[in-house]
């Protein structure tokens, strides 16, 4: 696909016209904010019924971002489901203008991108200074070297999460990461240890507490485990931060990144974003 | 929970401190597993003897760990407290010792450089750090109870070909490293890091340059493309302040036409000041190299009397086929004696330890028999000391190669400068054993045939239990009887065994500890009211 893409570019290029079977329509709009922004009106006027607000699920689709596997990934694969359709299945063949369907392809990929990836809005320098500020983040996350260890290091967040994850990590209840689940231990003689659980199965647990300690036991020398049900991650920055500061420790996260992941986003079948 | 058994409630969990001092580097190794080689002397012998002769036949396998993805794994696990941390190339795990559970993991990504290639050889630790060293050459410190990186160091440019590979070394706060590859005509040396902040404070050039003391031992340019990595972990003496480390071959390694001389230091053990890097002696095992017998191997440092005067001593089973007693003080040559019955290069040693030459041994266009063949009498393979015995064991291969060298020139980038190599005789006499020479003689007590092993295979640990362990090439991990070779327990791991055996102990219980190619094993005595009790 790629190789047909230089060929037909390279015919553009010498003045020469493409043939009419193009077999790769190519994106005309790019991918600046402009597009997504667009994009974003047209895909709720026109995607919101089924597939839910941003792509999120709906009742009669499935999600079109998240944490699933993704079958279509590249611009191609999405203009071309949205322009056909799915034979089969309740995706119809949409008959909208070319254009507006490529400002669709050009928002769903921005939204499944990662934060780094996108325009976020906001002074990621004032965003710094909240971090490790009065956000109070450095107490149990690392950042550079500096910082916490009962949180994941945030290095490199911006390239490993999705905008829309990065805000619901600061302002919902998530699914707790693994190897991140508070756990309260009592040994058969008397101890008792807080932390997060490591790892675990059947017969032993490996327990980082709060003071950065490793304890392993084996499940036969502790007379009780009780695991929390939810996250240590505070979700109320959009209440606790002003709206400001808020979005500019957003916006610092979004920007963190030491190292670029998910270079392969063209292809199929990889694990989308 | 399960009802328990009284006797199981007397084992108490361990309540971990990460940090590890520098009074604990300087121990040797009992409870905890520090350094590639146990301790700074790189005896590899353990205090540790809850596993002995008279139990050793129920030692079982306690746990495994599959390494995803991994292969050809050379990692000797390093454990503190009982965390042991076990890398492959860019990867590094945290494993709870007494299951074999992970705790963390972490996979450096690399900008370019190939992510498998070649073996990484494990960790160095000390404070809450855990130190690894990655195929794009660098450096990188992570907190030993999460994984976090803490800071990262270049130590090489990766875009000329340098990798680094041996576990790292930590004395006093500075994180020595080294690099590979002697065989692409890249040159080695060796470089001290603030073990705190990653600041690169020293480095030591295995070829020294133009008007330098030694550099009269290359002729022309040779020295630019030379070799002398610096590839596996050295071995220090905190009283002396002395770092030592075995520099490998020089480049091309089986044409020495193109550098006359002697090459230096390649093929020598140098002894470095720890605070400046600076060389205070060397001993250069095999003068003007021709068969890639880098002196890489492991340096061991013994306290013992010679010629009736306690000396420090520093011991080397080299490649080159001889065995080395060095003067770890001065450099002097105190002794050095064949290892292997195989040796057909030099007849023997002169008094300051050169080799006496047989002419003609060497490799030509079309081809001469050389003993050992370039595999060496013996490798990379830990060997062992046990001051109980008085013993020194290493693995041994008996073989010879047929040596060809070529003309084949320098290339910038990493590639292949070796201009030669040699076709192995696998002949009827081509073996593997595992022998125990005595300390200052070098004389043979006893061998023990690696029976199936096409090559050398991993390492050796002594314990103060009076066992070997011995990890053979077929998968066979075996203990044998100190005193006598003898093999009392063997455990079949499935797979090719290329790294070296460690032990520890977690909550009064001992265990052994083994990378075998994709796996992790701990091996402990079997415990029947356990076994039942789950």
């Amino acid at each position: 696909m790629l190789r047909s893409i230089g060929i037909s570019l390279l015919l553009a290029g010498a003045n020469c016209i493409a043939p009419a079977q193009a077999a790769s329509p190519n994106n005309p709009l790019g991918t600046g904010p402009e597009a997504v922004a667009a994009g974003h009106v047209i895909f709720n006027r026109t995607c919101t019924a089924c597939h839910g607000t941003d792509g999120a699920e709906g009742e009669r689709a499935p999600a079109l971002v998240g944490d699933r596997r993704f079958f279509r990934l590249s611009e191609n694969a999405i203009f071309d489901t949205i322009k056909n359709g799915i034979l089969g299945t309740a995706m119809p063949a949409l008959g909208l203008p070319d254009d507006d369907i490529w400002r669709i392809v050009v928002f769903i990929r921005a939204m499944r991108a990662s934060a780094s990836d996108v325009d976020v809005p906001g002074d990621a320098e004032h965003g710094a200074a909240v971090f490790s500020g009065k956000g109070g983040c450095l107490k149990c996350h690392m950042l550079l070297g500096q910082g916490g260890i009962i949180g994941p290091d945030l290095s490199n967040i911006g390239a490993q999460m999705t905008l829309q994850h990065l805000r619901e990590s600061l302002t919902q209840a998530r699914p707790i990461p693994i190897g991140y689940r508070p756990v309260k231990v009592v040994t058969r003689s008397g101890e008792t240890v807080e932390g997060i659980a490591k790892n675990e199965d059947g017969f032993s647990i490996q327990i980082l507490d709060f003071h950065d300690k490793l304890h392993l036991y084996d499940k036969s020398e502790l007379r009780q485990i009780v695991h929390g049900t939810t996250s240590l991650m505070p979700r109320n920055y959009d209440q606790a931060l002003t709206p400001g500061e808020y979005q500019d420790l957003a916006a610092m996260l979004g920007h963190q990144v030491t190292v670029k992941l998910h270079v392969k986003d063209q292809g199929e079948g990889e694990v989308g974003r | 929970m399960k009802r328990l058994a009284l006797t199981l409630s007397l084992a108490l969990a361990s309540s971990l401190c990460a940090q590890v001092t520098d009074k604990q580097l300087e121990l040797s190794p009992d409870s905890d597993w520090l350094h590639y080689n146990g301790g700074y002397s790189s005896q590899r012998h353990s205090g540790l003897d809850q596993i002995r002769l008279s139990n050793v036949g129920s030692l079982v396998s306690k746990w495994v760990y599959h390494v995803p993805g991994g292969g050809g794994l050379q990692s000797v696990p390093i454990v503190v407290d009982g965390v042991m941390y076990i890398t492959q190339p860019n990867e590094i795990y945290a494993l709870d010792g007494r299951s074999g559970r992970l705790i963390w993991q972490y996979h450096h990504i690399l900008a370019k450089a190939p992510d498998r290639e070649g073996p990484n050889r494990g960790v160095a630790v000390f404070e809450d750090k855990v130190y690894f060293t990655t195929t794009d050459s660098f450096l990188i410190a992570l907190n030993t109870a999460s994984g976090n990186v803490l800071w990262q160091s270049k130590i090489a440019e990766a875009s000329e070909g340098y990798h680094s590979s041996a576990a790292p070394l930590v004395a006093k706060g500075k994180v020595m490293v080294g690099v590979i590859y002697g065989d692409r005509g890249l040159n080695g040396f060796l470089v001290a890091f603030d073990a705190r902040t990653g600041e690169r404070l020293w480095q030591f050039d295995s070829i020294p340059k133009p008007g330098e003391p030694g550099s009269e031992s290359w002729v022309g340019d040779s020295w630019k493309h030379a070799g002398g990595a610096t590839w596996l972990t050295g071995s220090y003496d905190p009283e002396l302040n002395l770092l030592y480390w075995a520099i490998g071959n020089p480049s091309p390694d089986f044409n020495g036409d193109v550098r006359e001389g002697d090459n230096l230091y390649t093929d020598s053990m140098v002894a470095l000041g720890l605070n400046t890097g600076k060389m205070k002696w060397h001993f250069q095992f095999t003068p003007h190299d021709v068969m890639d017998w880098d002196g890489a191997e492991i340096p061991v440092l013994v306290d013992a009397p010679f010629d009736g005067k306690m000396r420090k001593l520093l011991v080397q089973a080299d490649r080159n086929g001889f065995y080395y007693v060095l003067d770890r003080e001065t450099g002097q040559f105190l002794h050095g004696s064949k290892l292997a019955r195989q040796v057909n290069w030099a007849t023997g040693l002169t008094a300051q330890g050169r080799p006496i030459l047989v002419p003609g041994i060497e490799p030509s266009l079309k081809g001469t028999k050389v003993c050992p063949s370039s595999t060496g009498a013996t490798n990379w393979m830990s060997p062992t000391y046990n001051p109980q015995t008085g013993l020194f064991y290493f693995v041994a291969l008996e073989g010879c190669g047929l040596a060809t060298k070529n003309t084949e020139k320098f290339r910038p980038g990493g590639f292949q400068y070796r201009a030669g190599g040699d076709v192995l005789l696998k002949d009827d006499t081509w073996k593997v054993y595992v022998r125990a020479l005595e300390l200052t003689t070098g004389k043979q007590v006893w061998e023990q045939e690696r029976v199936g092993s096409g090559s050398l295979g991993g390492g050796l640990l002594s314990t103060a239990g009076g066992v070997i362990f011995s990890g053979e090439l077929n998968g066979e991990f075996v203990a044998l009887n100190a005193k006598t070779g003898q093999p009392v327990w063997h455990f079949n791991t499935g797979q090719p065994i290329n790294s070296q055996p460690m032990t520890y102990m977690v909550d009064g219980k001992q265990y052994v500890g083994l990378t075998a190619n994709s796996d992790v094993f701990g091996f402990a005595l079997f415990e029947p009211e356990k076994a039942l009790a789950k």
